[in-house]
């Protein structure tokens, strides 16, 4: 009797996937509920971002970063009036960074009309595989930390404030060679297409100032040990090192450098700005150089206004990420309160914007050509006592 | 640029060794609960990052002395190596043996992502109550936190070498180690066993997690899994279930990782590991320290995926799917749907691959992510460098795939069970590296950026529609090939192999022809899958196809059920769809999948359809 069992099978497996598929619709008929919602005054009507970054998986860190920086400028924003009335709010779609998840969510955010521009996501290779669908659909694909060189390229709808490597390379080099007097300088960098690019970048400045670049060396997104890799760049005979690294892997280096004995200055890209590069490095980090666009010591009203906020919101100092995130919501919202939140006219809104507050930028202006910002500023700064501070012009190359 | 003098040498010998001590305190764990289990235990890189945080939590919560906290991570590790195997791999122990496993994936989703939701995925610094004192060896250094982690991997495996070798409970261990059933017809009980092993590899899990989270001074929640794949690739080297050999594993590894480092330089490090990992199977199958004379640890390919009665779909049920598939976008417009649908379709492509290798040959690939990855770059590179227009290069690219992915393979064609799973895991892995690595073909970390879409007579076909039906066409002329060739002389040939595959050599089938013939077959099925992919992303680089994709597609055959061409579109349609149905449930959605792939396994372990 072998067609009994397989019915009951089959009846058994039915009920299952059944069972399964009505929970599922449970929880997917929450949304659309949601974003529904009863007709309201579109007076009232909330202006909506559409945001597509990592909350889980391997870069969540990254994207709780952006959460901190977007809540707390939500909360400015809507304080002063929001959008001529309406608040502001932001719909934050986890992608985990996964090209497979960031196409579904531009779909989504491109079909659903009361988004009115997006940001994000997180690393290129999930960013730009989106990028066709925004374009396509005239959504604004706001990339705040997509510094990838061809990030922009896919169309006039993709803008980017990330800071500009092509800019942001000659000024370490400026600090490294002219202002610290580093002339062999080896360079440690992730092997991703922001590291790789950074690195091309200082090389060619650090040329043009006079210095030579004894040692390149590329590691792995997720590698923790770097002892045989110092090896490598001790055996050049540097007198400085330059880090292209993100805090937790430039912390990592700096205390297993300082521990393979390796005294020289240490010199890193302005990734590194956060309290858990101090966190995570303890005292090897003292003595470490930096520059950052963004610094709390910033008297500006701008600076001040979101670091003391966020200092009362979260009881830490702000980090490179939560203060880009924070300055893309700014931006975005005063580009829609001087445009409205038609999305071409958001779009025609960027290319035209001038005064926007910045906390990284003295003033956003961007390149309607290539769609980026320029003249970051800069703050040189350095390690000491296990804080950031200015730096003073201590710590010139002895030899 | 090559040292000349010996003083470096000795600077990576040391490092090396340093780096292999830290891979022998997972891979102990690891040998221990594969000899008695047979199982590659996913879930034990996240028992080392529970570790990490009960450790953090005791010295920065509570205060605790050092030598009290390693006590309390022990017991706390243990109890939690004991609720696995009660909760997650008990109740499966009459389910093919691939279930566990899968279970294993899903137990270190859902302890990563509760880990995440308590802790915040912020890494953390857990404090160090150790001397500072660093003693000078060549040119560099060692410090105590060294010594103990040596001390550490050394001394437990000392201890578990008296225990298995002097004790009771230990021979008991051994005795299900060779035979389950013959010792439980001796009195072993067998669970008990089983939980006593649970609970010693995970307490050492757990210490490791807190000494390496101390060494780098820095814990996270994701900080399992990269740690759990170095732990696997070492005790392989060391030979499977072999605790000595897992050690002497370790430091070689750690040794081939710092010589690839000299030798070429800091990016070529994994890629030097994982090449060296191919060379030691091919040459010393089970290991460098496996005993000629003993038997092979794994049993024949066949025993690993279980019988069981497949839901045969009658033909008039598929054409009605197939035809209200293919009507879907015109009764139904949002391009979001749409889109996921898409996707599912996809990465079917790439399930409808792995599940004619690891479902109808047995051989379970956990590197198919790299003939993706293949397929994607060959394809782009073809229309950007070469001027191929787009519909002539995803044929093209299923076929360098296939060529590519064959002879990439062809090595590990020998190997059997678990040893073909960790070379091809190898092999995606070699995949991403070399793409990251070889600048000149492939644009290295930058990526290849501006691919074409695919295009009819200039028509872009980018809507949602069209990267609904796209896919869905190849995935169903795909389907319908695979399934004409399963119930063909050819498939029961694939499946004899399967099965016996002494017996099949004994009737004249020629067992490397037919894999690399299933291999050819899967790597122009999932080529395709990649290509496609490309044109549709307009970007690729070495992260869009990671190695958790290779998870993905083994979860969603196997799911699924194994061998089975519906089966594998269901999982994948099932697998895609799960995450964004859940997205009401923002950063809880990945706790929700786990837990989702646990109850299915548990209640349905030969997959949805059924093994074929």
């Amino acid at each position: 009797m072998p067609a009994l069992p397989t019915l009951a099978l089959l009846v058994r497996s039915a009920a299952l996937v059944t069972g399964a598929l009505s929970v599922l619709a449970a929880l997917g008929v929450v949304q659309p509920a949601f974003s529904q919602g009863p007709p309201a005054d579109p007076a009232k009507e909330p202006v909506v971002l559409g945001v597509s970054g990592p909350l889980t998986g391997q870069y969540a860190q990254y994207g709780a970063q952006w959460q901190r920086g977007f809540d707390l400028a939500l909360d400015q924003v809507n304080a002063a009036g929001g959008i001529q009335g309406r608040p502001l709010r932001v719909q934050f779609e986890d992608s985990q960074s996964d090209p497979k998840q960031t196409v579904a969510i531009a779909r989504k955010f491109a079909a659903d009309a009361r988004i009115v521009a997006e940001l994000g996501d997180f690393t290129s290779a999930a960013s730009m595989a989106a990028s066709p669908i925004y374009q396509n659909a005239g959504l604004v694909q706001f990339g705040f930390t997509n510094s990838h060189p061809d990030f922009t390229r896919s169309g006039d709808f993709i803008w980017s404030n990330a800071l500009n490597q092509a800019e942001e390379m000659p000024v370490l080099a400026d600090y490294a060679v002219t202002a610290l007097g580093l002339k062999r300088i080896a360079v440690l960098f992730i092997n991703n297409d922001w590291g790789r690019t950074s690195k091309d970048l200082f090389a060619k400045a650090a040329k043009e100032r006079g210095a030579e670049l004894v040692g390149a060396e590329g590691y792995l997104a997720d590698e923790k040990d770097f002892r045989s890799a110092l090896v490598r760049v001790r055996d050049t005979r540097p007198d400085g090192i330059v880090l292209v690294s993100y805090y937790a892997d430039g912390a990592q280096i700096t205390r297993q450098l300082r521990e393979a004995g390796l005294a020289q200055p240490v010199v890193a890209a302005g990734s590194v700005y956060s309290p858990k590069f101090l966190e995570l490095g303890g005292a090897a980090v003292d003595g470490v150089h930096t520059t950052t666009p963004f610094f709390p010591g910033d008297p500006r009203p701008v600076v001040q206004g979101f670091v003391k906020d966020y200092v009362a919101k979260y009881g830490a100092e702000p980090d490179a990420y939560s203060s880009r995130a924070y300055d893309a919501l700014l931006l975005l919202a005063t580009v829609i309160r001087q445009s409205g939140t038609d999305r071409t006219a958001v779009r025609d809104g960027l290319a035209t914007v001038k005064d926007a507050p910045s906390v990284v930028y003295g003033t956003v202006r961007f390149d309607p050509q290539t769609r980026r910002v320029d003249k970051p500023l800069s703050t040189r700064l350095v390690v000491r006592n296990g804080a950031f501070a200015l730096w003073d012009g201590a710590g010139k190359a002895a030899n | 640029m090559l040292p000349t003098s010996l003083g470096p040498w000795l600077d990576y010998t040391i490092n090396g060794l340093v780096i292999g001590n830290i891979y022998a305190l997972l891979a102990v764990g690891l040998a221990l609960i594969f000899g008695v289990s047979h199982l590659i235990n996913f879930a034990h890189g996240s028992v080392y990052m529970v570790g990490a945080y009960i450790g953090w939590l005791c010295v920065t919560q509570l205060a605790l002395p050092l030598p009290v906290t390693f006590v309390v991570v022990a017991a706390g590790c243990g109890l939690l190596g004991v609720v696995i195997e009660r909760v997650g791999l008990r109740p499966l122990r009459e389910a093919p043996r691939i279930a566990p496993l899968l279970a294993t994936i899903g137990l270190s989703v859902v302890m990563d992502q509760t880990a995440q939701l308590l802790f915040s995925p912020d890494p953390r610094a857990p404090p160090t109550q150790l001397p500072a004192w660093r003693i000078a060896v060549g040119g560099g250094s060692i410090g105590a936190l060294d010594l103990l982690i040596a001390g550490v991997g050394v001394g437990s495996a000392a201890l578990l070498y008296g225990f298995l070798r002097f004790t009771r409970l230990g021979w008991a261990v051994r005795a299900t180690a060779l035979d389950r059933d013959a010792a439980r017809q001796c009195g072993v009980d067998v669970d008990k066993v089983n939980r006593t092993v649970f609970a010693i590899a995970s307490a050492l899990g757990g210490v490791s997690g807190l000494l390496v989270g101390m060494y780098y001074n820095t814990i996270d929640p994701n900080m399992g899994f990269q740690a759990g794949l170095k732990g696997i690739v070492a005790q392989l080297i060391g030979g499977v279930g072999n605790v000595p050999g897992a050690i002497a594993g370790s430091l070689l590894l750690g040794l081939i990782e710092s010589y690839g480092i000299a030798l070429f330089g800091t990016s070529y490090r994994n890629l030097f590991a994982f090449v060296a990992l191919i060379v030691i199977l091919v040459l010393r199958p089970n290991g460098l320290f496996a005993r000629a004379r003993r038997l092979p640890p794994e049993p024949l390919t066949g025993t690993f995926i279980a019988p069981s009665r497949p839901v045969v779909l009658p033909r008039w049920a598929v054409w009605g799917l197939a035809a209200a598939a293919l009507a879907l976008p015109l009764a139904v417009r949002q391009p979001y749907l749409l889109q996921t649908l898409g996707n599912a379709w996809l990465f079917a492509l790439l399930a409808l691959s792995l599940t004619l290798v690891a479902g109808t040959v047995g051989q379970v690939s956990l590197g198919h992510a790299g003939l993706l990855a293949i397929g994607a770059y060959a394809s782009a590179l073809l229309t950007l460098d070469a001027g191929v227009p787009v519909l002539l290069a995803v044929p093209l690219a299923g076929l360098v795939a296939a060529t590519l992915g064959t002879a990439l393979v062809y090595p590990a064609f020998r190997l059997r069970g678990h040893y073909v799973s960790i070379a091809t895991l190898a092999v995606g892995e070699i995949v991403t590296l070399v793409i990251l690595n070889w600048e000149s073909l492939t644009r290295g970390p930058i990526g290849v950026t501006g691919i074409p879409p695919l295009a009819v007579a200039g028509t872009p076909l980018v809507s949602g529609q069209w990267v609904y039906w796209v896919p869905l066409v190849v995935l169903l002329a795909l389907a319908a090939v695979q399934s004409r060739l399963l119930d063909s002389h050819l498939g029961r040939t694939l499946r004899a192999i399967r099965e016996d595959d002494i017996a099949a050599r004994s009737y004249g089938v020629e067992l490397d022809r037919y894999k690399a013939l299933a291999f050819a077959v899967a790597g122009f099925v999932a080529g395709i899958g990649g290509a496609l992919m490309a044109h549709f992303y307009s970007y690729i680089n070495h992260e869009t196809f990671p190695a958790p994709v290779s998870m993905l597609a083994l979860t969603m055959v196997i799911l699924g059920g194994l061998g089975n061409v519906a089966g594998a579109v269901l999982g994948a349609a099932v697998l895609v769809g799960l995450p964004e149905l859940f997205r009401a449930a923002a950063e809880y959605r990945m706790l929700i999948y786990g837990i989702v792939l646990l109850l299915l396994i548990r209640f349905r372990p030969q997959g949805l359809l059924g093994t074929v």
